[in-house]
């Protein structure tokens, strides 16, 4: 069993290690076979190639995905306390709805969104994907999932004692919930770190583009520079890498919760 | 007093329900009514255009391009969810056991899962590069006969669908993980006291505690499959992709062309309501049939 196993880790991880090793190899290197982990002449030279544009496209990323990582959690909370612990009617049928939108494909509803972005002119702007990234229905789930889980007498509690609402969930719900938002916090991190098709629709100006868009310069270029991309591909990898290694738990969590619904 | 109480009440609750509740109407339930409405409509960005009834379908079904986008969308769909679920649920079976190391070889199976799909693509067009890459280099040293992957119909979509299994089956590994650990161990012991063998065991107990799961499983994967664009569109040449001959030209990719290339968003919409027909279907049937084959006392 361990042999299989090994094997299926092996043949999982052997792509990315072919990533780490060709970004520090000659271009005459490259092709080399039998593959050699280590570079016979280990080099920089790949990634000071992307020196041009791609700090740019860094900095773009990591402004955007941790602006938009921030919304999601202020609207995914505060979805989740109004539909777990606030009576009002309708609130059933709301969530009901949420729901449900999470079985409608992007495809379905990219087209009317551009045209409402075109028509506010926030085409070609990072203010346009924020607001697109805004809603989750999965946040708002799984956070829900888990205020479920904390017993309204907290909150009745803290409402005798004349608390107000914003202070209970500020001061009590989150607290309490500081699993679950890391879950959110991760999911939605590696989601816009990685999201290819938003920015492929709404950004067009070079300076605006990030990340994942801005390797997909590699694939319109005549001539392919294979180890500059593999440089690239590299950098985009390691920071959600770091996160995995330190928050596995946190993925399953994610994934389990998923399940949960189903 | 009663009024201030109940408006304070009602504003509370706005407060909290409109920072999701806007994003929600404006970017989700608005654009899906509209894509229907534009479906019907020879819209195509400028001021003239008009109600043109279901000629955007009668269009789609009847051009035999179309239809190919379709057949290779259900090729890549099914053939992806057979071994996503199939290589998902051994990986579980073998990994959901509490060994020593099992954590890490399900953090590996399941890492490939959370990188991008544009750095899975980029490494994989290196590994199969079409004349000296990785892979043709290891079959031809092992006297086996080389291929053109991307740049050949023939090999190209079953490149991406192997690159798609390869990415994605770690995350019904761990969805399934999760549900057999639900399962009781009493109910093993149970099966084990009636004298059942691992292979009955399998079928009376594992399977059915698991259903839920896996019929949650199937239909994710099922949607996903559908609409399957990113590795299309990086490595199959950008807005110039979907080839070799249309040979890995997915429904979803159309759809993006049409829309965002060729700005025929009437004809667009109505793909994508064709797209989001399918979904809703598969969505249908999971929910139904489910009603039908899934044993929940068992859990």
């Amino acid at each position: 069993m361990y042999i299989l196993l090994t094997i299926a880790a092996f043949i999982t991880l052997f792509p990315l290690i072919i990533v780490l090793s060709s970004s520090f190899k000659n271009e005459s290197e490259l092709f080399n076979f039998p593959f050699r982990f280590i570079p016979e002449k280990v080099i920089t030279t790949n990634f000071l190639r992307l020196m041009d544009r791609f700090p740019r496209y860094i900095w773009n990323s990591v402004k955007l995905t941790t602006t938009i990582v921030i919304v999601q959690l202020f609207t995914a909370a505060t979805g989740a306390y109004v539909f777990t612990k606030l009576r009002w009617k309708g609130r059933d049928f709301i969530f009901g709805l949420y729901l449900a939108s999470m079985m409608i494909p992007m495809q379905a509803v990219m087209i009317p969104q551009f045209l409402i972005i075109r028509n506010i002119n926030l085409y070609d702007t990072h203010l346009s994907l924020v607001l697109l990234g805004a809603f989750t229905a999965f946040g708002t789930f799984l956070i829900k999932q888990y205020f479920m889980s904390i017993p309204d007498t907290y909150c009745e509690a803290a409402r005798i004692d004349g608390a107000k609402e914003w202070t209970i969930f500020t001061t009590l719900m989150l607290p309490m919930s500081k699993a679950v938002l890391v879950t959110q916090v991760i999911f939605s991190f590696r989601f816009f770190w990685n999201d290819f098709f938003t920015p492929l629709i709404y950004i067009t100006t070079p300076s605006l583009k990030t990340l994942p868009l801005g390797m997909t310069d590699f694939v319109r270029e005549q001539y392919v520079y294979w180890g500059p991309q593999m440089a690239a591909a590299l950098i985009s990898i390691v920071p959600v890498l770091i996160i995995f290694l330190f928050g596995q738990k946190y993925f399953v969590q994610g994934v389990a919760s998923s399940g949960l619904k189903g | 007093m009663n009024t201030t109480h109940s408006l304070r009440k009602t504003g509370t609750i706005l407060s909290f329900l409109l920072p999701s509740f806007i994003g929600f109407l404006i970017f989700v339930f608005s654009p899906m009514i509209g894509a229907i409405a534009l479906s019907f409509t020879n819209y195509s960005g400028g001021p003239n255009f008009r109600f043109i009834g279901l000629k955007n379908y009668m269009v789609a079904f009847t051009d035999q391009n179309f239809l190919s986008y379709l057949l290779v969308t259900f090729e890549f769909m099914t053939i992806t969810v057979i071994f996503q679920i199939g290589l998902g649920l051994g990986f579980a079976l073998l990994l959901s056991r509490n060994f020593k190391g099992c954590s890490t070889y399900r953090g590996i199976l399941y890492l490939p899962n959370i990188l991008s799909s544009v750095a899975v693509g980029l490494a994989f067009m290196f590994i199969f590069e079409p004349s000296s890459g990785f892979m043709n280099q290891l079959l031809a040293s092992l006297g086996l006969p080389t291929s053109k992957w991307l740049a050949s119909s023939k090999s190209s979509l079953s490149v991406i669908i192997t690159i798609a299994i390869w990415q994605n089956f770690g995350y019904y590994m761990v969805l399934f993980i999760g549900g057999l650990q639900n399962i009781s161990r009493t109910q093993y012991e149970a099966a084990e006291m009636d004298g059942a063998g691992k292979i009955k065991q399998f079928f009376h107990v594992t399977l059915p505690g698991l259903s839920p799961i896996l019929f949650y499983g199937l239909t994710i994967a099922i949607i996903r499959g559908f609409q399957v664009f990113d590795y299309i569109y990086i490595m199959t040449g950008g807005q110039q992709g979907g080839g070799p001959a249309g040979s890995t030209n997915v429904l979803a990719f159309d759809i993006y062309l049409n829309a965002f290339t060729f700005f025929r968003f009437g004809y667009a919409s109505a793909e994508s309501v064709i797209l989001m027909i399918i979904i809703l279907a598969v969505t249908f049937l999971q929910s139904h049939g489910q009603k039908k084959w899934v044993n929940y006392d068992i859990v």
